[in-house]
């Protein structure tokens, strides 16, 4: 089947027994992009990429490289690689040896493998003194960038990352990030990447697949997932979000979630749907001030967030909003004292029918 | 919750009078070996060596200790075999029937040694097989392979799974994983297993008592001679035995403290 | 890889399976046969009579069954009780002493069980090393403690101590030490402690370390022949004695497949309850 897509996925279907993991899942997967998939534990991509590299068989459905059929062949004769989770690299050898394991399988002369590893030394910018090293000499991050090589020096078509960086203390997990952005940049190869966090996922990069329940919710970059999110479950995924639940009779009075103002342009009469604006884009309307919508609440609690202050509000219905302001916009408001809080339609975003 | 220091010290008391019981009466045996007299009375009055150097003369005491190590050598290699992949089917692989295995492994240990010994006794008369040497090897196979297999499993649990799956990933087929990954990971619970079946052949007697036919094995004869018919050899032999042994342990871990030395030297220079 | 872990699985397997069906089953089979055959026949191509098991009630066989469980028993509850401190202090007070307990226990096991209750003859006897010493200082002697069914369980005490140390010791090492000390923060007694949170979460190896105890001993012959004088028979012995000087196969056939029939059950029983994973520490 020809397709301009690398990688392609029709109708993927994975059971265990009685459960479901995967419910027929549609994926493409472009030459040299960086492909994330998110989703919070027990959504089915670990699953996923169990399938992508070959450790588990599908029950129904396709996997296509190219234009040739994968999904039988079994993972040691797939031209992909995969950074585990652990890891995994060889305690037994050295990082030299464990650089040179899969050109070693290929029988590569052990000349041309130690100049091979040294390049992906340096590619990393890791000393090549750490070739004669042994594994258990190196660092988190230093592991890191050995299994990175190790999986570089396979040459994959595509590298395949299973949340490698979960286990790394929040600075290094950022230095990393950024490293593996570059990386991606500099190789040019295609990176499929799972990870639960979307932190990570929105760092580096191009499109992001958000999974739930064994099937993608959305399929986007990552500025549109943020902004447009397709349902509840992305929108709150992505962050703190406030969700109002509106209608309209008539196509144009909203009623619903003590909002004032009308009806947003994309709801139909008679239809309802999900106001979504997230925390950064509500002010506080002073009287006389004016928004395309405001509410009505009282302020629960405040906490200092670095440069901005988090708000939360509880609105006269009963639901509650959070706010955030830069340091320097903070509200005079006391805690306890009823405030209005406003934001503009050019701000929102609606989901219908959620 | 912290230990006192006197519960600590009470307990430490314990355990060092716990070993002082467990090797008492080797201290006796090693007295009696070292008696002159072939009738034993303690206090020991004159001492010698003149048992020792019997034992070493005797043509009997030489027929057992070579049946006994042929014995003892040829089950550790099948042992350790049987165990390498015994391990793998124990704790690596996930397959249908990996927690009946589980549990058929521990059947030959639970299992009376001399009704084993007996029944294999009646099977190889049944089969036409003439009891021998070889038939003891059989017969401690099927308890000393069972007890590797554990050593060797408990090894295999604490390496990752995601190590053969990588390698399986990079290219490799199941004989290079083998090869390459497992074989060297579970290497330092092989050699354990191998000790300790060497070690679990040599002294064993109640399988090999009804199993080793005209042949004898050292424990085998010091049995015989304790229920029936004392000798003054059997102090002195069983002396020897039990340095044998401890030896073989020495020198295994000489020699793992030394690969391991030589390695970090190595590890070091880099 | 579910295919190919079911493939890999069997075949690794297969070694083991293959010494278990030469060397277990097919044994366990023919003592199955031979124990309903007439009295004293050499083959198994005689008509089954069922005769053996009734010689077993008759002649009082039973006996030697009653005296080896209810040793095994004594024993295994004297075990329990003098391994529980020292297991405790393995698993959780001693540091390196633990490795040289370790090492000293699992050493004293590859020395000959026989050897080592040859050495409690010589050190308990008349004139041994203890009553032959002290007569030597008081000129005052005593009698043996030999020969007598006190020692027969003191010998399998002696001689399956590590089946209950060990075990027990994996067993205690998995109770983690937070929930013990949350327990004391909530104010627990060292006796509430240990029922409450330490023999719930050692139970699998306290399991283990009795069953191992318990059948082990039920099948020994050589702390009752060696140390015990025979003051009492125990089964395995008499199975022995059917086989050799009885020549009687049949019925050491019989009695083998009653003491088998006793400690399968409890094997199985016991082994069915204990997560082997969990007690030996799988990762997934």
């Amino acid at each position: 089947m020809a397709s301009d897509a690398l990688l392609r996925l029709q109708g993927v279907v994975k059971q265990f027994g009685h459960f479901t993991a995967l419910h027929g899942v549609d994926l493409d997967i472009h030459e040299g992009e960086f492909f994330t998939i998110v989703g919070p534990s027990g959504s089915g991509k670990s699953t996923m990429i169990r399938l992508l590299v070959g450790m588990d068989e599908l029950t129904h459905g396709a996997i296509w490289l190219r234009d040739k059929r994968i999904d039988e062949t079994p993972a040691n004769e797939r031209p992909t690689c995969m950074v585990f989770q652990s890891l995994a690299l060889f305690p037994h050898m050295s990082v030299g040896q464990n650089i040179e394991f899969p050109l070693k399988l290929r029988n590569v002369p052990a000349a041309d493998r130690k100049s091979r590893a040294l390049e992906l030394l340096d590619l990393l910018r890791l000393p090549q003194s750490y070739y004669s090293k042994r594994i258990s000499q190196c660092s988190g991050g230093e592991k890191q960038r050995v299994a990175l090589a190790r999986a570089l020096a396979f040459d994959p078509e595509i590298l395949f990352f299973d949340e490698p960086l979960s286990a790394l203390d929040y600075r290094l997990r950022k230095t990393l990030e950024k490293e593996l952005k570059d990386l991606h940049h500099r190789t040019g190869k295609t990176f499929v990447y799972i990870t639960h966090s979307l932190e990570e996922a929105m760092v580096m990069s191009d499109r992001i697949a958000i999974m739930k329940d064994g099937r993608f919710e959305q399929i986007a970059v990552a500025d549109e997932i943020y902004s447009r999110p397709v349902s509840r479950f992305v929108a709150e995924f992505m962050g703190e979000v406030n969700l109002f639940e509106v209608s309209t009779e008539d196509g144009s009075t909203l009623s619903g979630a003590g909002l004032t103002g009308n009806a947003p342009s994309g709801l139909a009469a008679g239809s309802k749907g999900l106001l979504m604006v997230r925390p950064e884009y509500i002010r506080f309307v002073a009287d006389g001030g004016t928004a395309d919508y405001t509410v009505k609440g009282r302020l629960l609690e405040e906490y200092a967030l670095g440069s901005r202050i988090q708000y939360e509000i509880e609105t006269t219905e009963g639901q509650t909003l959070t706010v955030e302001k830069l340091r320097e916009d903070r509200t005079t408001s006391a805690l306890g004292g009823e405030v209005t809080l406003g934001f503009d339609e050019a701000n929102t975003h609606l989901i219908e029918g959620d | 919750m912290p230990t006192s220091r006197s519960t600590r010290i009470v307990l430490l008391i314990y355990g060092l009078l716990t070993i002082f019981l467990l090797y008492l009466p080797l201290v006796s045996v090693g007295f009696a070996s070292v008696s002159r007299a072939r009738y034993l009375s303690f206090p020991i009055t004159r001492y010698s060596t003149k048992w020792y150097a019997e034992a070493l003369e005797s043509g009997t005491v030489r027929d057992l200790l070579l049946t006994s190590v042929t014995v003892a050598a040829i089950v550790t290699v099948l042992s350790v075999i049987i165990a390498f992949f015994g391990a793998l089917a124990f704790a690596r692989y996930n397959w249908r029937y990996r927690s009946t295995f589980q549990k058929l492994i521990l059947l030959p240990i639970f299992f009376p040694q001399t009704v084993l010994g007996l029944a294999l006794l009646m099977w190889f008369n049944a089969l036409g097989v003439i009891p021998s040497w070889k038939t003891a090897v059989v017969a401690h196979l099927v308890w000393i392979a069972p007890i590797a297999t554990l050593i060797v499993a408990i090894r295999a649990y604490s390496f990752d799974p995601a190590l053969e799956e990588a390698a399986r990933d990079m290219g490799a087929n199941t004989p290079t994983i083998l090869r390459e990954i497992t074989l060297p990971l579970l290497m330092p619970g092989l050699v354990s297993a191998g000790l300790f079946a060497f070690l679990l052949s040599w002294g064993n007697f109640p399988l090999s008592l009804f199993t080793t036919g005209a042949d004898s094995t050292l424990p085998e004869w010091l049995y015989a001679k304790m229920v029936s018919g004392y000798s003054p050899l059997v102090p002195t032999l069983g002396i020897m035995s039990v340095v044998a042994s401890f030896v073989l342990i020495l020198t295994a871990f000489a020699v793992m403290w030394l690969i391991k030395a030589m390695r970090d030297s190595k590890a070091a220079q880099t | 890889m579910q295919r190919l872990n079911q493939k890999l699985g069997f075949l690794s397997a297969l070694p083991m399976l293959a010494v278990f069906a030469i060397a277990l089953f097919a044994p366990l089979i023919v003592v199955a046969l031979f124990s309903i055959m007439p009295p004293k026949v050499f083959s198994i191509a005689n008509t089954p009579d069922f005769s053996a098991y009734s010689v077993f009630f008759s002649q009082g066989y039973y006996k030697s069954l009653l005296w080896s469980l209810g040793m095994a028993l004594a024993a295994t509850v004297i075990l329990l009780v003098i391994c529980w401190p020292l297991a405790y202090g393995m698993a959780k007070v001693f540091k390196s002493f633990t490795l040289f307990l370790t090492l000293a226990v699992v050493m004293s096991l590859f020395v000959s069980e026989n050897i080592r209750l040859f050495g409690w003859v010589l050190t308990l006897m008349k004139g041994g090393l203890i009553e032959g010493h002290f007569r030597a200082w008081t000129s005052v002697g005593f009698d043996s403690p030999l020969y007598g069914v006190g020692i027969i369980v003191f010998g399998l005490v002696y001689v399956y101590l590590p089946f209950m140390l060990f075990p027990l010791a994996q067993g205690i090492a998995m109770v983690p030490d937070d929930a013990r000390q949350a327990a004391a923060d909530l104010g627990a007694t060292r006796w509430q402690i240990f029922r409450q949170i330490d023999v719930p979460l050692a139970a699998p190896g306290i399991m283990v370390g009795c069953l191992l105890s318990f059948v082990l001993a039920a099948g020994a012959v050589a702390e009752a022949k060696i140390l015990g004088g025979q003051a009492v028979i125990t089964i395995a012995d008499d199975i022995e004695t059917a086989f050799t000087f009885g020549q009687d196969w049949p019925l050491g056939s019989a009695l083998s497949m009653t003491l088998i029939g006793i400690i399968g059950a409890l094997a199985l029983f016991g082994i069915s309850r204990v997560d082997l994973d969990q007690v030996m520490g799988r990762k997934r």
